[in-house]
């Protein structure tokens, strides 16, 4: 019976290739600038269907009619979780995740991948969960246009958590060989 | 650099004059106060880039990017940028505040925020030449 090669394990289901580009470090600044914006256009995009709800209009035509749906708390949960997730992601030390010989011992290598995973779990679970949203509370209920907007805003404020944390996560790890580099 | 410091900086005084001016505008014609928050978070934008730019390294690798603290200080600095955009285009698609008061104010809040960029990026070039 061998040994697996020591580049690589075939017990390891997810393997974590961090992409080594090494671009210049205005690259880097503007990757987080960008993960910036994107953050916050995610948060003002929910933001905006929620002030909109809470100063919302009857439906064009009726105006004797009370708007039929709010943004309620079941609308933040989605929004929430992608927050945790993308809090977890971006916390983990990445040298930790690639387990690299001679960084730490292998425990705390195999906890920082369980953590990376819960992360990207919410993150997901926070997306799918925001398409359900959509799909249960204002698209099957026939609202008019109006109203979906709320659903299409919770959906894109996930969509743009996620961009922004993998913006984010590329542009911390593109540099790195020049960290070692340097740091060496 | 040093004769046209002058009129730069009273070039810059007058746009940043203009910016307020037209923030308070927005506010004043129509009596809604809400816009002078897009004032106030444009002045606080480059806030965090200032406080966690020394905390980047030593004076060895001045030019060594890569540490967290001044990651974060870049994520919150575009963040708050992005939100002083967003607040009024927010504010005027749920009808608190008029377009007008909207697009004044966001012109305002730029001219204000170009101001300061400005202003730093004048600072840091007569630094490089004193040095």
């Amino acid at each position: 019976m061998s040994l697996p090669r020591s580049n690589y394990d075939p017990r390891r289901v997810c393997l974590s290739p961090f992409p080594n580009w090494t671009l210049g470090k205005h690259k880097r600044t503007m990757g987080i600038y960008l993960a910036g914006g994107l953050f916050a256009l995610a948060n003002w995009t929910f933001l905006d269907a929620a002030i909109l709800s809470a100063h919302a209009h009857s439906p064009y035509g009726e105006p004797q009619v009370p708007p039929p749906v709010h943004v309620s708390f079941v609308d933040w949960v989605p929004g929430i979780s992608s927050l945790l997730g993308m809090l977890v992601v971006n916390l983990i030390d990445k040298d930790r995740v690639r387990g690299d010989e001679g960084f730490g011992d292998a425990r705390a290598v195999w906890r920082a991948r369980l953590i990376l995973f819960i992360g990207f779990a919410l993150m997901a679970g926070g997306l799918a969960g925001s398409v359900v949203v959509l799909v249960l509370k204002y698209v099957l209920q026939d609202y008019p246009e109006q109203y979906q907007y709320y659903g299409y805003a919770n959906v894109s404020q996930n969509v743009a958590l996620m961009l922004s944390s993998v913006v984010l996560w590329m542009s911390q790890s593109v540099s790195s060989e020049y960290e070692y580099n340097l740091s060496i | 650099m040093a004769h046209a410091g002058l009129k730069t900086v009273i070039l810059l005084s007058f746009v940043l004059a203009v910016g307020f001016l037209m923030i308070i505008l927005s506010c004043a014609l129509w009596s809604n106060w809400l816009p002078l928050l897009v004032a106030l978070i444009f002045v606080l934008a480059p806030l965090p880039n200032a406080l966690f730019a020394h905390c980047g390294g030593d004076d060895l690798t001045a030019d060594y990017e890569g540490s967290g603290p001044v990651d974060l200080g870049r994520f919150l600095t575009s963040f708050v940028v992005v939100t002083g955009f967003a607040l009024p285009l927010v504010l005027a698609h749920s009808e608190i505040i008029r377009p007008g008061a909207c697009a004044m104010s966001i012109i305002g809040g730029s001219l204000v925020y170009g101001t300061i960029l400005a202003y730093s990026a004048a600072f840091r070039q007569e630094e490089s030449d004193f040095d």
